[in-house]
């Protein structure tokens, strides 16, 4: 979760006064980071993964299932056990350092990264929990393999340091979070100071001064309370129009209770109000389809947290003329990227949004500094947002060794993918954070694709392949990724040719050597020029299309993302026992998008709609949400037999690979 | 005389292949090739008659078949140059087996793409004639533009070697070759046909050594559903004393350190074992194709553990250049090169009796990063003239 220093935070009206030292301040470090980083070049991959988990209070026999707040209990647990941290393994937020940069654990001996233990940190809800790696992972195959034995292994430590009834689970949201009763042991009341929420308590944020004053400042910004409002599923019972019964219009406790008065909860509309709640990849890993108890028409989170954190005034969302705020704003904070920053030749400029805001000063600010015109432009755009949370003591001086204020604006900046540079005082290069996958049940999914991703990654240098397309298109294809089973049933925006042109012999050889690997070749005697309709570059195509490549019905010849990693592992001098590993990953993720198997998303709506207790009215009672817990609890242990649907969702029991023994 | 024109029409799940045969009822003047070596689908199942069963027809010692100059010998080197940039060729269509589709469609495309570099730019002539074959195999540049003799070697495209190289420091790569003996080739040239291959490896990558060779001796398979069966199978394919007098070539090339590691393909347990103990340098690695990596036949397994050879994965198949296939990718055909005659028409083809000696496929990656910056062939054959 980024940055946790400590300090005095501002409220937001001192806050605004400051933001425009913090953005200068946060600008002059960036380019401090440039200037020291921008020839760092050829260094190794490495790579990691996050794992949130939700942490649940779950007995067999007792219908009450909660969700534990013992965050910092839990957090506590495993920083005093000496023999984690000795192994590199840790909870380095506990210790007060400034900053959390990935991996910042690791041991400088080779011994010691070789056995380092994961490490936990605290995330926004008090109820979860991330775990990363202790060590980054390498490209070597036997690291891809270690991936999934390490998901198990930080579950195991995880739940190591709970009590019995608790247990780390990997669902994207709680089911029955902010349902009226009681969802959270210890039991707290709605409606506090902070979050001002009528369904969740204060509470249930991280009592660390800085969540709450990122939800409170953020809704201070907005003027009101942020709106997440979800379409309800309609199954034959629900009601019609259907009105969300768990809203409260007669409340009166703060002056946002008046927003649900004002039409902030429309019908046939799940409606939730605090931050707590919350594109091919997302729709293929989609597994959200309940919120509130309540189950939804969607199958994927991001639009929810984008709402979420969306400090825009009415000003800025167009509600307003603009008078005091000095741009209208497109996006949320949390949303998909707006920029292209490769300076591949092959970037068309119509790939790029015509009306994407960005603050010029701040562009010409970086572009003087020496950064090229794209980039400059991605920060330029990031930098038009306001600071939410400021700590009163970081405004006494400008210290260009740190990032704390570039870092202010880039880490509250959610975009779907992440571009960050290298963190300071350190030899980590720069790095590419792959955000819209949703969570899965397993470890054996997580894995999947998380190494799918990585692979994907190599073998877009090694065949130098392309994919662009019009970003706007990208910003669609999101959207069209939270239909209730997009997977299968829509179709996205993608690019019919990923392959490049070829580059010509140089009739007279002039001996210009190539440097693949990391760019395209630079020996281009008659450079490709782009040429026809931008539009005639992509086309509609359904996720099986785009994973598993085109059908011989199909109008375009797309070669399939998987054929593509397949011809890469081909390529690749790999053991039988990692390609074993591999084939099972890649299988997994070919069946999903192809619909032989459910997503996650698909299997508990189908465990929610046979449940005995279901009336078909979209609602999902405290009995349900129990023994879905159970089931998400047994499938990865020796119980998953007995899980139903279990074959649909994650295939037939494998036996264990012939290569291991 | 008399003229016979069959088309064999070979489908695949995703390519269609026509290959143009020519029987001689009478006139035993020329080889009788079967079909191209792209039929992974084969009926059969198990093996492939066309991989490894493709036989000249028997040549008539009394008929001087090209013209009346006794017979000389030419090298033919094909390349294909960097194919990781190559395009759609080489990517594998799904649910495809092994097959050698990478190496003929990299070849071919390499053949198309020195033709077009090469020509002088010429504006497209109006209409088309009649026939396309024809004006596919007029339109097509005359084979001296696009390839070079040097000597007895004649190299198919031109190699501009000044584009060779890689391009970072030669530690930063992982260089794996993996060296294809073919089948009709002599035993005793292998000695030679090893230090011709890696010294093209070599040049082509600008590098004095490779990491790994592995070597592919014919007639070797893991065929059979069952994984046992496929091991037994294995023992008594090849041949034991051929292989291992074969090897000193390779021990030479790593007392050298011109290779780092040696490596075999597609042994069996029991015939990996009876290697071991036949030579000096072992190997370290053996590469199989077994139909289900997760499936390796548990004695070999043992062995390989018990032994510290690495199992690697691949996807080749042994015979990766069967004679019929590299007549049709040499010859006049709408897909061939036109470099060779295979007809009376002659046009500035050579013609003779082409044997397929051997192949080397060659991969540099960039080790840290797991970027494949390099890969290609070069397959030689001989042709009598």
């Amino acid at each position: 979760m980024g940055l946790l220093a400590l300090g005095t935070p501002l409220e937001w009206p001192e806050a605004k006064c400051k933001a425009n030292q913090v953005r200068q301040w946060g600008i002059q470090q960036l380019l401090a980071i440039w200037n020291r980083a921008k020839g760092k070049e050829k260094d190794a991959l490495l790579w990691g993964d996050e794992v949130e988990y939700l942490v649940v209070t779950y007995k067999k026999d007792d219908p009450e299932v909660t969700l534990s707040l013992r965050q910092a209990d839990i957090l506590h647990a495993l920083a005093q056990d000496e023999k984690l941290c000795g192994h590199g393994g840790c909870v380095p937020d506990l210790q007060e350092v400034a900053y959390v940069l990935p991996f910042q654990c690791i041991g400088s001996t080779d011994s010691r990264r070789e056995t380092a233990l994961p490490i936990f940190h605290p995330e926004f809800g008090r109820f979860m929990l991330e775990a990363t790696p202790g060590k980054p992972w390498g490209i070597g195959f036997r690291d891809l393999l270690d991936v999934e034995p390490n998901m198990k292994l930080r579950r195991k430590i995880a739940k190591e340091h709970m009590q019995p009834e608790e247990y780390p689970i990997t669902l994207t949201t709680y089911p029955r979070l902010g349902s009226p009763g009681t969802f959270t042991s210890p039991y707290y009341p709605p409606s506090g100071e902070k979050l001002r929420s009528q369904f969740v308590p204060d509470e249930i944020a991280n009592p660390h001064i800085r969540f709450p004053t990122l939800a409170a400042n953020i809704r201070s910004r907005r003027g009101r309370k942020v709106q997440v409002n979800v379409p309800i599923f309609k199954d034959k019972n629900t009601t019609w129009p259907w009105k969300d019964p768990t809203v409260n219009y007669d409340l009166h406790k703060w002056p946002e209770d008046d927003d649900v008065r004002q039409g902030a909860a429309p019908d046939n509309f799940i409606h939730m109000d605090a931050m707590a709640f919350g594109p091919i990849l997302l729709a293929l890993t989609a597994g959200t389809p309940i919120y509130k108890g309540f189950l939804a028409d969607t199958d994927v989170r991001w639009n929810q947290i984008s709402a979420a954190v969306d400090d825009r005034t009415p000003e800025e969302l167009g509600e307003k003329p603009l008078k005091h705020d000095r741009w209208r704003i497109l996006k949320s904070r949390y949303a998909p990227n707006s920029t292209y920053i490769s300076e591949d030749p092959r970037l068309r400029k119509e790939y790029l949004d015509p009306n994407l805001i960005i603050d010029p000063d701040m562009k010409q600010q970086l572009m003087d500094g020496g950064m090229d015109s794209l980039l400059a432009t991605h920060f330029a755009h990031l930098f038009i947002r306001d600071p939410i949370v400021i700590f009163a003591e970081d405004l006494n001086e400008l210290d260009l060794s740190k990032a704390d204020h570039f870092e202010n604006l880039q880490s509250t900046n959610w975009q779907h993918i992440r571009f960050k540079p290298p963190p300071t005082g350190s030899d980590i290069g720069w790095r590419v954070e792959f955000r819209p996958m949703e969570i899965q049940v397993t470890d054996f999914e997580n894995a999947a694709f998380s190494v799918f991703i990585v692979l994907i990654t190599r073998v877009i240098l090694s065949f130098d392949l392309n994919f662009y397309i019009p970003i706007t298109k990208t910003d669609e294809n999101m959207q069209t990724a939270h239909k209730r089973d997009a997977v299968l049933e829509d179709k996205f925006y993608f690019r019919k040719n990923p392959f490049p042109t070829r580059y010509p012999r140089p009739h007279s050889a002039s001996g210009v050597q190539s440097a693949s690997g990391t760019t395209t070749p630079a020996t281009i005697s008659r450079p490709p020029t782009p040429s026809g309709p931008v539009e005639d570059e992509y086309a509609p195509m359904s996720i099986d299309e785009i994973m598993n490549g085109s059908k011989g019905d199909s109008t375009n010849d797309f070669p399939g993302l998987i054929p593509l990693v397949e011809s890469y592992l081909d390529s690749m001098n790999v053991d039988v026992e990692t390609r074993c590993e591999l084939t099972a990953y890649l299988d997994l993720i070919r069946k999903r998008a192809n619909g032989s198997l459910w997503t996650a998303a698909k299997w508990i709506r189908s465990f929610v709609q046979g449940h005995g207790d279901y009336k078909g009215d979209s609602v999902v009672g405290e009995k349900i949400n129990h023994d879905l817990i159970g089931a998400v609890i047994d499938i990865d242990g020796p119980g998953r037999k007995n899980v139903k649907n279990v074959e649909r969702f994650l295939g037939p029991v494998v036996e264990p690979c012939g290569g291991s023994k | 005389m008399c003229w016979n024109l069959f088309i064999a029409i070979v489908p695949t799940k995703a390519n269609l292949y026509i290959t143009p045969l020519h029987l001689f009822q009478s006139l035993p003047k020329y080889h009788l090739f079967t079909t191209t070596g792209l039929n992974k689908d084969s009926p059969s199942g198990t093996s492939n008659p066309h991989f490894s069963s493709i036989t000249p027809l028997q040549i008539d010692p009394d008929q001087e078949l090209f013209g009346n100059k006794a017979s000389t010998m030419t090298r033919l080197i094909l390349s294909t140059s960097n194919i990781m940039t190559g395009g759609p060729s080489i990517i594998r269509k799904p649910g495809a087996d092994r097959s050698n589709l990478e190496l003929t469609n990299s070849l071919r495309s390499n053949f198309l793409a020195a033709q077009q570099d090469y020509s002088p730019i010429s504006s497209s002539n109006g209409n088309s004639p009649d026939s396309f074959e024809e004006e596919e195999s007029l339109r097509r540049p005359p084979a001296s533009i696009w390839t070079t003799r040097d000597g007895s070697d004649y190299y198919i495209p031109t190699i501009d070697w000044s584009m060779s190289g890689l391009a970072e420091e030669p530690s930063q790569y992982d260089i794996t070759a993996k060296l294809f003996y073919l089948p009709g080739a002599d035993v005793r040239d292998r000695a030679q046909h090893t230090k011709d291959a890696i010294q093209l490896v070599l040049k082509e990558l600008g590098v004095d050594s490779i990491n790994l060779l592995i070597v592919s001796f014919p007639g070797m398979s893991f065929e059979g559903d069952c994984e046992w069966e496929a091991d037994k199978k294995n023992s008594a394919q090849g041949n034991d004393e051929e292989e291992i007098a074969s090897w000193p070539a390779l021990e030479e090339l790593y007392d050298h350190g011109t290779v780092k590691k040696l490596g075999l393909a597609e042994y069996g347990s029991e015939k990996l074992s009876r290697f071991l103990n036949k030579v000096r340098i072992r190997p370290k690695v053996d590469q199989v194709n077994v139909k289900d990596c997760c499936n390796v036949p548990p004695p070999l397994l043992k062995l390989a553990k018990l032994e510290n050879i690495e199992l690697l994965v691949h996807n080749d198949c042994t015979n990766i250049l069967p004679s019929g296939t590299l007549r049709e990718l040499l010859g006049q055909g709408v897909r061939g090169a036109g470099v060779l005659s295979e007809s009376k028409r002659g046009l500035d083809g050579m013609k003779g009796d082409l044997l397929p000696e051997w192949v080397v496929k060659y991969t540099a990656v960039v080790r840290d990063r797991g970027v494949i910056e390099n890969k290609g062939y070069f397959a030689a054959a001989q042709l009598r003239e």
